[in-house]
C-alpha cells in the first residue's frame, strides 16, 4: 500500500468515516445538493471508502465543499464530514497541488500569502478614530483580522465590516478594557488552512503568535468565529508552546453581563439571526447570541425556518466555490429572513454580511431582497448602557 | 545590487501598438521590465494584479488605453477602479501603494510610452525591493 493510500486511510480512521451507514442524511442535508449542484457527500464517502480509483471523481468533489457542517451535524455515525474534507484537501494539495475554484479569482487568498513575508510593516489601524480607546501593547489584545482589506476589496458592494471591529472595540471600551491593537497582525489563516494551504498557514500562526508575544500579549479578544477558531484550536496545535488565552468577545460580555451593572437600552425592531457556521456547528456558541439578544427589551427576536444547529450556510466558506449555487443559497436565505418579518438581520461572522450584503445587491433583484444586515457587536455596542441601579 | 522586477501589464490596442512601434524603431527600454499583453485592462482584475506582487513583483505598472480609446467600451475606467482598490491594498499591507501605477497612451505615442517606462523603472529602483516575498503558491491550473 502506497504512502498516499496510507494517508487516506488515517483520515478516514481520525474522522471516522468507517462508520458511515450510507443512510444518505448528508447529501439530503446539503445546501449544495439542495440547491441543484449534482454534488453527493455520501457518494464521496462511498467512494474514498470503496472506489478510491475514481480519482477524478474524489478531486471534484473534495474541492466542491461548502465546509459549513451541515452534514457533520445530521450525521447518525457522528463523521465529521468537514474536517475529513479539510484533512483531504490538505493530502490532495501536497500531492496534486492547490485546485478549487477561490472566489474573485483567489485575490483574498493572494493577500493572506503576501502576509506571510515576515518583514512587512502593515498600516492595518488607519481606521482608529476618537470613538475607541486603544493601546500599542499590553496583556489583552483585541484580534482584528481582515476586516479593513476587506472594506476596500468589496467596496463595490459598500459593505462595511470595520464597523464590526469598531463596535467591538467600543464594548470593550464600555467594560473598562482599553485592548491593544497589533499593527502587524496577520491573518488568521482560516482561509488558507480550510482551501489546502496548510504551509503558509502555519506560517501565518507563528507570525502572529510572535507578534502577541512582542507585545506582551497574555489574553486575546476575539469577534469573528473564523478568527477565534482558528487561534483557540489550530494554532496550540502549530505552536507547541501556544500560553495565550483565546476569549470570544461575546461570552466575555455574557460574563460580564452576569455581574450585574449594565443593562440594554430598548430597541423596537423585529430581529433575525443568522447562526454562522463557525459560530454555531463549528464551535457550538448557539445560546450565547440568543441569550445576549433577549436581554434587550422590546425587540421582537424571530427565529428563521432554519436556524441553530440546522442553519443554513451564508453560501460560501473560506472563499472558494462561489457559483450560481451559492447565489441560489444565499437567495433562499434570504427570503427565510424576509419570512419571519424583521426588518433587522443580525449576523455575528463578517463572512456572513459580505456574503449576505452581496446578495441584497444584485440588480436583477431589484433590491427585493434588501434588508438591513448589521454584527450583532454592532447591535450590542449601541444598545449598551449602564444599569439604572 | 540585484535589478527590481519590474511587470507591465499592456493593452493590446493603443499601449501594445507603441510598445511594438518604439522596439521597431529600437528605442532602448529598461532590462528587467516583463511584459503581459491583456486584450483589454477591463480584463484585469484586483486578483491578478495582487498575483504579480505575490509572485515577486517589485513594481507593476499598467498601460492602458486612454479612456475615449477603449475599443470594447469600459476598459480603462475598470482599470481606474481596481487600480484605486489595489493601492490601497498594497498601503494595508505595508507594501506602498507607489508600487502600482497606470499610464495611458494614444497609438502613436512610442517615446511617451518608453519615458514612462524609464521612469517607473527610475522609481521602483529608488523604492528597492518589495517587502513581501512569500514563497509562491503550488497552484495547478
Amino acid at each position: 500500500m502506497s504512502e498516499y493510500e496510507q494517508k487516506i486511510d488515517k483520515i478516514i480512521r481520525d474522522q471516522s468515516l468507517y462508520q458511515c451507514l450510507e443512510c444518505g442524511k448528508c447529501s439530503a442535508s446539503c445546501p449544495r445538493q439542495l440547491a441543484g449542484k449534482e454534488y453527493s457527500p455520501r457518494l464521496l464517502a462511498h467512494k474514498i471508502i470503496a472506489e478510491r480509483e475514481d480519482e477524478a471523481f474524489i478531486e471534484n468533489s473534495i474541492w466542491e465543499c461548502l465546509t459549513c457542517g451541515q452534514c457533520g451535524e445530521r450525521c447518525p455515525s457522528g463523521v465529521d464530514f468537514s474536517h475529513l474534507i479539510l484533512e483531504m484537501r490538505t493530502l490532495l494539495a501536497g500531492t496534486k497541488g492547490l485546485k478549487g475554484y477561490r472566489s474573485h479569482d483567489g485575490a483574498l487568498h493572494s493577500w493572506m500569502r503576501l502576509m506571510t513575508s515576515p518583514n512587512l510593516q502593515q498600516e492595518r489601524l488607519g481606521w482608529i478614530d476618537t470613538r475607541v480607546r486603544v493601546a500599542a501593547y499590553g496583556k489583552l489584545a483585541f484580534f482584528t483580522g481582515c476586516a479593513p482589506y476587506f472594506d476596500v476589496f468589496f467596496s463595490g458592494i459598500r459593505v462595511d465590516t470595520l464597523s464590526i471591529v469598531r463596535d467591538s472595540v467600543r464594548l470593550l471600551n464600555f467594560m473598562g478594557i482599553v485592548p491593544a491593537l497589533l499593527a502587524n497582525e496577520r491573518c488568521c489563516g482560516h482561509d488558507l488552512l480550510w482551501t489546502g494551504d496548510r504551509e503558509n498557514f502555519e506560517t501565518l500562526c507563528r507570525l502572529n503568535y510572535h507578534e502577541f508575544k512582542a507585545a506582551g500579549v497574555e489574553e486575546v479578544v476575539v469577534s469573528c468565529p473564523e478568527c477565534f477558531y482558528m487561534l483557540s484550536e489550530y494554532m496550540p496545535q502549530v505552536v507547541p508552546e501556544f500560553d495565550i488565552k483565546v476569549t470570544l468577545l461575546i461570552e466575555l460580555l455574557e460574563r460580564e453581563m452576569k455581574k450585574g451593572g449594565m443593562a440594554f437600552r430598548p430597541l423596537k425592531r423585529k430581529v433575525t439571526f443568522q447562526d454562522p457556521c463557525r459560530l454555531g456547528r463549528i464551535c457550538g456558541r448557539y445560546d450565547t447570541p440568543r441569550s445576549l439578544l433577549s436581554l434587550i427589551p422590546e425587540m421582537g427576536f424571530r427565529e428563521m425556518e432554519n436556524s441553530g444547529r440546522s442553519a443554513v450556510c451564508c453560501g460560501n466558506s473560506g472563499f472558494i466555490n462561489c457559483d450560481a449555487y451559492s447565489k441560489r443559497i444565499q437567495v433562499q436565505r434570504l427570503h427565510e429572513a424576509k419570512a419571519t418579518a424583521a426588518d433587522l438581520l443580525v449576523t455575528a461572522c463578517p463572512k456572513c454580511m459580505i456574503h449576505l450584503t452581496c446578495t441584497m445587491r444584485d440588480p436583477i433583484k431589484h433590491g427585493s431582497l434588501a434588508m438591513e444586515i448589521r454584527d450583532l457587536a454592532s447591535v450590542l455596542a449601541d444598545q449598551i448602557e449602564w444599569a439604572a441601579k | 545590487m540585484k535589478p527590481v522586477n519590474l511587470l507591465g501589464i499592456c493593452c493590446n490596442w493603443s499601449p501594445y501598438a507603441c510598445y511594438n512601434a518604439a522596439g521597431m524603431a529600437r528605442l532602448k527600454m529598461p532590462p528587467n521590465f516583463r511584459l503581459v499583453r491583456v486584450m483589454c485592462i477591463g480584463r484585469i482584475n484586483q486578483a491578478l494584479i495582487l498575483r504579480a506582487f505575490e509572485y515577486g513583483a517589485d513594481g507593476v505598472i499598467l498601460l492602458e488605453c486612454k479612456d475615449e480609446d477603449c475599443r470594447y467600451g469600459p476598459g480603462p475606467e475598470v482599470g481606474h477602479v481596481n487600480v484605486q482598490r489595489v493601492r490601497k491594498l498594497l498601503r494595508l499591507l505595508g507594501i506602498g501603494q507607489q508600487r502600482l501605477i497606470e499610464r495611458h497612451f494614444a497609438s502613436h505615442e512610442k517615446e511617451e510610452l518608453v519615458r514612462a517606462l524609464w521612469k517607473f523603472d527610475e522609481l521602483i529602483t529608488a523604492l528597492g525591493p518589495n517587502p513581501a516575498k512569500p514563497r509562491q503558491e503550488q497552484e495547478v491550473s
